[in-house]
């Protein structure tokens, strides 16, 4: 104890320092308490309260990300004594999630079953808002005590959000197979963390020690080690074989949270990649547990696996699930190839996939309001009884498959051009491999996309459906995404200059 | 205003029209398209006139000898610190675009005409319709690759749909066909692109470039770049750049179609409405046959000297197949698709001869075969509306029934064999006698490939003479009878108004067939002399 005095002036002060680039996640967990507070003291209207506080809340965390953009783009600030590290990719990350995060909470209201549900939407905003933090402190993360900590903060906040509307059967069994999926998952992770320990007596990957007596011990035990890392951490990123679980949650979840975890835990699990792996990848001295190849061998098999098991879909969360996984499958071409253009690329990528992906669960849900269907058979002719819905259906579908002019094909192209470029400095055939596995799923993945507008519009109904009037609001919102998609395509710059 | 940016972007401002105007008014918007695609020809036949000859208007690897050129910066944004991706909406005609660029205008307005059997969704039919013919004057013009690449996936959407919901019984069946057969071709594709567009610099401003024109000089290669041509890379042990031609190459010969490619072109053509096979035989067809001559031979010139082999021999198998599919067809239309694959067959074995002959008369097919498959299809569709049956044996002495339909189908069929006088012979003449020529003028492809193509000619008049007989003369029979009868009414003056051009372009391309060749020779002499340098490496 006495040895740890002289320090704690010290620790204080880094502590007080970091606090100053510390500020949008101060402001998120005050608007969690905030809107946790609201929901216990307005017992109506609680829902539409949480919500307007929560969606105002994010616009000035967002304002405080901006003001993080114009840090001095090379500066990299270490928190809280190395815990956290901050630099330019984390911020784009956490703007990206902010920003995607708007457009869910204000989603979360427009579900029917969701708003059904008698406890009301307080909740779930105040779970949201607490995952949105945990997300924050997932792409700034470099120590491995951070990194399981912000893990588990925004698993433990899914888990939640998945279970929410319990009243149902299936959605009750998804939660709970994500809850022990989840925690043995995250248990994995954690003996990994322990092993890595252990070996070096570090938890902090960036000091030189960590590598160097990690370099010391057995290959075989340092590569054990980090696979049951690799493994906690593809529960979030959902690549094979961590992928199980994908199907059952996201079809069993609400449509909102489905839309959730299929995009913003992702992305922040990606950006949780890039800082794991970069000390073992730039460090020129580290020959051990490569892993380049490691996602280069997950990346090929996961393209192949989610997109072809989409095909047999009939289910659209479903198909949209294992299609997610593809999509994790080609974003882990940008990981492998790791320079600064694959990263923007990355982003770009990801942040175009996300947008879609919610714009087709928003359409989901709409289809499912107004119609019921939830299959695919259900949408026979619905193309001419709704059109403006269809058509945004069939722009958001293309740019998932990532045809022009979408944005979704500008994000294939830069996430190819980042690996040919690495490409051709390395040589790295796995790269190439990667690039024609990714061009060959694209091919796969329009047989599955196509499918929704072939009920669409190709299919004659059989039936009269009973359609149900439903708020525009869904519609509307599917509209915007569409044009920014098509928009994005067209004037890729609009995106691309923020990178 | 840049005259190529007009043709390209009018149909979208049609488009947008059609969209805003009530379904109450639906019948505007046949008109309305009608009037898009005459402004179109206008501007087209505009461009057509004003184009400049001479040998300083060759164009293909000279920037400077492009006509009508817009350049503008488009897409410009940094990836990290190094990369950048950089990509201009430039636009330019050489001789090998204007006369497809023409001809597509034409076929334009014809299939516009043919669309008046189209009852319903009007309006999603010529939105589609639209966008689809700003992707194929798009094609045409585009000198960036990317832009190039653009148009190209621009055209498939709307023509799944376009088959798929306007489309005969198995529509379904043939949309989804077509459409991943021709994205197979171009994913695969795209990544060239890209390798391309990281191997490539501009000498000017030293950036990355997606310029097909700068691609096609070797000094523009960054040295140690995959597509180097000095120094050889190989992927999986395979030359990277012949690799990468022959995935160009069947990106287009999915799209030309060459046989083992072709699977979906009759399904396709069978199912699509009328005017959707007028396009796709038309103009689609052609966009392979010109990307082959613009993108794999100017681009990877070395490759495809090296392969004429077996370009020529995949011509000469699609003709002879091609035909002998079409022998073989109860069903005019199909028969009909298949002598497209035959007809087609010609294009690649004039290119793969690499003479002025050859390419000239690859090209004069592709003009001739456009205008001659849009009158085919068009009249298929004339018989098919009015009894919605088109089986061959279903038919008989149709001549007495229809005489002024049977006229223009015996032009169409006469013309379409090659008899000279019309636009085929010339062209297949001048295809084999490049084709002849090449075993002494470069060596490149054996005679007995040119012997092999005129088989086919005989062959294509075997089948078009016997379903002329077998249809037309005779004792009158049909075999829906009396209602067939009264229901098969003689062609009408819109009817009249649509082949009555073709089949007097058919013939004055024919008799005058300097109206191409004056355009084209040019940049056909560029090619050569610019492939010729790769001859021996």
């Amino acid at each position: 104890m006495h040895d740890l005095l002289p320090n704690i002036p010290n620790l204080l002060n880094d502590a007080l320092s970091s606090v100053h680039f510390f500020m949008p996640e101060i402001y998120l967990g005050v608007l969690f308490l905030v809107v946790l507070v609201t929901g216990l003291v307005f017992t109506r209207n609680a829902g539409a309260y949480c919500r307007i506080i929560s969606v105002v809340g994010m616009l000035l965390v967002i304002a405080q990300d901006v003001i993080q953009l114009y840090l001095p783009a090379n500066e990299v600030k270490a928190l809280f004594s190395g815990m956290l590290l901050l630099h330019h990719t984390p911020v784009v990350f956490k703007l990206v999630i902010d920003v995607l995060s708007i457009l869910l909470l204000i989603y979360f209201a427009w579900d029917k079953q969701l708003r059904a549900h008698k406890k009301g939407l307080a909740d779930l905003f105040a779970i949201a808002i607490a995952s949105i933090l945990g997300l924050h402190l997932m792409v700034m993360s470099i120590n491995l005590l951070s990194i399981y900590l912000s893990i588990e903060f925004v698993s433990l906040a899914s888990y939640l959000m998945v279970a929410y509307k319990t009243d149902q059967g299936n959605s009750a069994g998804a939660g709970l197979k994500y809850a022990l999926f989840g925690a043995a998952a995250s248990a994995v992770m954690l003996y990994g963390i322990s092993l890595l320990y252990a070996f070096t007596g570090h938890t902090d990957m960036v000091v030189p020690e960590f590598l160097q007596n990690l370099s010391k011990v057995d290959p075989l035990a340092v590569s054990l080690a980090l696979m049951l890392v690799m493994a906690g951490i593809g529960f979030k990123l959902s690549f094979v074989p961590m992928h199980f679980w994908v199907p059952d949650v996201y079809q069993g979840a609400a449509t909102p949270v489905t839309a959730f975890l299929s995009t913003v835990p992702k992305i922040a699990a990606f950006g949780m990649v890039l800082h794991l792996i970069a000390p073992f990848v730039l460090h020129p001295a580290w020959h051990g547990f490569d892993f380049k190849l490691l996602f280069s061998v997950i990346g090929i098999v996961t393209m192949i696996a989610g997109n072809f098991a989409a095909v047999m879909q009939k289910n659209i969360k479903r198909m949209l699930a294992y299609s997610s996984i593809g999509h994790t499958g080609f974003a882990l071409i940008a990981i492998v190839s790791f320079n600064q253009a694959a990263v923007s690329a990355l982003i770009f990528y990801l942040a175009v996939y996300a947008l879609a992906n919610i714009g087709a669960l928003m359409l989901a849900s709409h289809f499912a309001n107004v119609t019921g269907a939830e299959d695919v058979d259900g949408y026979k002719g619905l193309g001419f009884t709704m059109p403006t819905a269809s058509v945004c259906f069939v722009i958001i579908l293309i740019s998932l498959t990532g045809l022009p002019v979408t944005a979704g094909f500008i994000g294939k192209v830069v996430v190819f051009q980042a690996a040919y470029s690495v490409y051709q400095q390395t040589h790295n055939v796995w790269l190439m491999l990667l690039m024609a596995t990714g061009a060959l799923t694209t091919v796969v993945a329009l047989f599955y996309y196509i499918k929704i507008p072939l009920y669409l519009f190709l299919k004659k109904a059989d039936n009269n459906h009973e359609h149900h009037v439903s708020t525009p609001s869904l519609l509307i919102a599917a509209c915007v995404i569409s044009f920014l998609l098509v928009l994005v395509g067209v004037f890729p710059d609009l995106l691309g200059k923020w990178l | 205003m840049n005259a190529l940016s007009i043709l390209i972007f009018i149909p979208v401002l049609f488009a947008l029209l059609i969209w805003a105007i009530p379904s109450a008014w639906r019948n505007s918007y046949k008109y309305l398209t009608l009037g898009a695609a005459l402004i179109q020809l206008a501007v087209a036949v505009y461009i057509y006139l004003n184009f400049q000859t001479g040998a300083a208007f060759g164009g293909i690897d000279h920037a400077g000898q492009y006509q009508f050129v817009q350049k503008l910066s488009w897409i410009n944004f940094a990836l990290g610190d190094t990369t950048r991706l950089q990509i201009d909406y430039y636009v330019g005609i050489d001789g090998i675009s204007v006369a497809l660029l023409v001809m597509s205008a034409l076929v334009m307005v014809v299939a516009t005409l043919a669309s008046w059997e189209i009852t319903s969704n009007l309006k999603g039919f010529f939105i589609l319709f639209l966008v689809l013919d700003m992707a194929v004057m798009g094609v045409f013009c585009a000198l960036d690759f990317f832009l190039f690449y653009l148009f190209y996936e621009l055209m498939l959407l709307p023509l799944y749909f376009l088959i798929g919901m306007w489309g005969g019984v198995r529509r379904e069946y043939a949309a989804i066909k077509f459409f991943l057969y021709t994205l197979f071709g171009s994913v695969f594709m795209l990544l060239v692109m890209i390798g391309l567009y990281l191997s490539v610099t501009d000498p000017t401003t030293g950036n990355h470039t997606f310029n097909m024109v700068t691609m096609m000089s070797p000094a523009n290669y960054v040295p140690g770049s995959v597509f180097d041509i000095a120094n050889r890379y190989l992927i999986f042990g395979i030359d990277a750049r012949t690799l990468g031609f022959i995935i160009l190459f069947i990106a287009f010969a999915i799209k030309v179609p060459v046989v083992p490619f072709h699977t979906w072109l009759p399904d396709a053509h069978v199912e699509a409405p009328t005017p959707v096979s007028i396009l796709l035989a038309g103009v689609l067809l052609k966009i392979g046959g010109y990307g082959i001559i613009r993108i794999c031979a100017g681009i990877f010139p070395d490759a495809a000297l090296s392969s004429a082999y077996w370009i020529g021999l995949l011509g000469v198998i699609s003709i002879l197949y091609g035909a002998l599919n079409a022998l073989a067809q109860r069903d005019l239309k199909r028969l009909i698709a298949y002598s497209s694959v035959s007809h087609m067959g010609f294009v690649l074995l004039g290119i793969a001869s690499f003479t002025p002959e050859g390419l000239g008369g690859a090209m004069m097919q592709m003009v001739s075969h456009g205008f001659l498959s849009a009158m085919l299809f068009f009249l298929v569709g004339v018989i098919y509306n009015r009894v919605h049956d088109r089986d061959i044996y279903n038919f008989r002495g149709l001549s007495t029934l229809m005489p002024k339909y049977t006229v223009y189908v015996m032009i169409a069929f006469f013309a379409s064999l090659g008899l000279p006088g019309f636009s085929a012979f010339v062209a297949e003449a001048f295809s084999l006698a490049g084709a002849f020529k090449s075993f002494t003028f470069n060596g490149l492809i054996p005679q007995w490939m040119a012997v092999c193509g005129v088989v086919g000619i005989l062959l294509s008049a075997a089948y078009f003479l016997w379903t002329l007989q077998r249809m037309f003369f005779g004792k009158q029979l049909l075999k829906g009878g009396e209602a067939w009868h009264l229901a098969l009414k003689d062609i009408n003056l819109r009817e009249t108004l649509t082949l009555l051009p073709l089949a007097v372009l058919a013939l004055a391309l024919g008799v005058m067939p300097w109206l191409v060749f004056d355009k084209v020779n040019d940049s056909v002499l560029a090619i050569v002399h610019f492939t010729s340098q790769f001859i021996g490496n």
